[in-house]
């Protein structure tokens, strides 16, 4: 309840004090190039790298990147930049699965 | 995106990775700082990448607890080059030797120009550059500068006004100004002067010096033409008499010439034959066989090769063999005679001065004997035929 309570603080505070979203949430902000660069920064993390997909952690759910081809350009701590072919990006939502 | 420039500077490797879990190594190289990028997937467990040079050494460490194989494919940058060229020092050291042969060679004297003066100035000017030590194959730092060269020209050398020296790359330029002294009259002693053959005086003129003859007088070889005493009787004074006696003397020639002759000319036709000479050994290079022509001569030429200052026993020959014909020449009569006077002309015109002027030519005796013409020719040839005569010194009275 506190840890929804906090959310729910700051995103109150982002809207009435016009900050970035990303700063203020810690969400992913992703830049894309047309079809050919991706620029994601606020990650937490590789999941998984072929050259047909990328997987990322986010600190909330992942983020899938489909498409072919792919070349990590730049790997920070927090930023990735890829090169590629994209053709999807996808949010996969934390599967609270286990509630019954 | 980073600048690749610098990335080049410090060096860069590509690192292939394969194993089990490689994105989890990945996340672990991020998180501890290092840097990688161009991350690219080979099939199911392999993943190559760049990285830093520096950062190289550290992964394996990661590696280990990731239980992953690391192989180091492809090294990039100036460190690596560096390396070759350590490697390649042989080429930085020729390099290097070769520079400085060119510095050394171009600190060398390779030229000394003289303008401007006389042989025998030149000489002198070169044995007084030797004493100086500017010789060609000398370096240029033990040297006199240019303004001490031309001091020391123009003082110890008398004969020159003015000497520019000019250093121009490796040579050294040498302008010269002679003094230009007049000539000093020729020291005669007193002389007289007289005949020197048998003659009759045609013409006289006469510098110095009593006249002792007249045109036409006939003079014997000895006689004084031109006395060096003059003066009054009592007052006399000796000088060098100068003048020139021009008389008219008699020459006879005797001349005999074929009416035909034989002599070789060539026509024109050769061959050439190029060999190298070991010691005794005669090995041809260019012309084999023999020439097409029978009647020959040959001309051989042998050069020796030299290395630095000692002959070689090899040697360079060479053969021209040049083809030849005998010719035959006829005269008629009439040619032969022409020619037999010239001839005689020619001969004459050896034995005498050169101002002598053949004035007639006679015929005395004219035969045709054996194929040949003898003829006996006179001629008349006016020349000068003053020669000095020192006076024999006189005891003082």
């Amino acid at each position: 309840m506190a840890k929804k309570w906090g959310l729910r603080v700051r995103n109150w505070m982002a809207q009435k004090m016009d900050l970035p979203q990303d700063v203020m949430m810690d969400l992913p902000r992703i830049t894309m190039i047309g079809q050919i660069h991706i620029y994601i920064e606020n990650h937490r993390g590789l999941i998984t790298f072929t050259d047909k997909e990328l997987r990322l952690l986010l600190k909330q759910g992942q983020l899938q990147i489909r498409g072919n081809s792919f070349v990590i350009k730049t790997i920070l701590p927090e930023e990735i930049l890829l090169e590629g072919k994209i053709d999807q990006v996808l949010y996969i939502n934390e599967n609270p699965g286990g509630t019954k | 995106m980073k600048n690749q420039w610098i990335e080049f500077l410090s060096g860069k490797v590509t690192v292939r990775v394969s194993g089990r879990g490689i994105e989890r190594f990945l996340n672990v190289l991020i998180r501890n700082g290092l840097n990688i990028w161009n991350v690219k997937r080979h099939g199911t467990e392999t993943v190559t990448f760049t990285m830093r040079l520096a950062d190289a050494l550290k992964i394996r460490k990661y590696a280990r607890e990731k239980e992953c194989s690391i192989t180091f494919l492809k090294r990039a940058g100036m460190p690596f080059l560096f390396k070759r060229l350590l490697k390649n020092s042989g080429f930085i050291g020729g390099a290097i030797l070769f520079l400085l042969i060119i510095m050394f060679l171009s600190n060398v004297i390779w030229g000394i120009e003289i303008k401007g003066a006389k042989p025998a100035t030149e000489y002198q000017i070169r044995k007084e550059l030797d004493k100086m030590g500017v010789k060609i194959g000398k370096v240029q730092f033990f040297v006199d500068n240019v303004e001490g060269i031309q001091r020391n020209l123009t003082n110890n050398i008398g004969n020159l006004t003015w000497v520019g020296v000019e250093l121009k790359g490796t040579t050294y330029h040498l302008q010269v100004v002679e003094k230009k002294e007049p000539e000093k009259p020729e020291q005669l002693a007193p002389r007289n002067l007289v005949a020197k053959k048998k003659a009759v005086i045609s013409s006289m003129f006469v510098e110095t010096g009593q006249k002792k003859v007249d045109i036409n007088d006939h003079v014997q070889p000895g006689q004084v033409l031109v006395s060096g005493v003059i003066g009054k009787e009592g007052q006399t004074q000796q000088v060098a008499a100068v003048g020139e006696v021009w008389g008219e003397t008699w020459y006879r020639s005797h001349v005999e010439l074929p009416l035909e002759t034989n002599f070789f000319v060539f026509n024109g036709q050769e061959k050439r034959k190029h060999s190298i000479i070991l010691g005794n050994l005669e090995i041809p290079i260019w012309g084999f066989g023999e020439p097409e022509f029978k009647e020959y001569e040959s001309d051989k030429n042998v050069k020796s090769i030299h290395f630095l200052k000692w002959e070689l026993p090899i040697s360079i020959g060479n053969e021209t063999l040049r083809a030849r014909e005998e010719v035959t020449r006829t005269y008629t009569k009439k040619e032969a005679e022409k020619i037999a006077i010239d001839l005689a002309k020619n001969k004459i015109k050896n034995e005498v001065d050169e101002e002598a002027i053949i004035k007639d030519e006679k015929i005395l005796h004219k035969e045709l004997k054996n194929g040949k013409v003898i003829l006996d020719i006179h001629f008349k040839i006016i020349e000068n035929i003053a020669v000095g005569q020192p006076i024999p010194k006189e005891t003082p009275e």
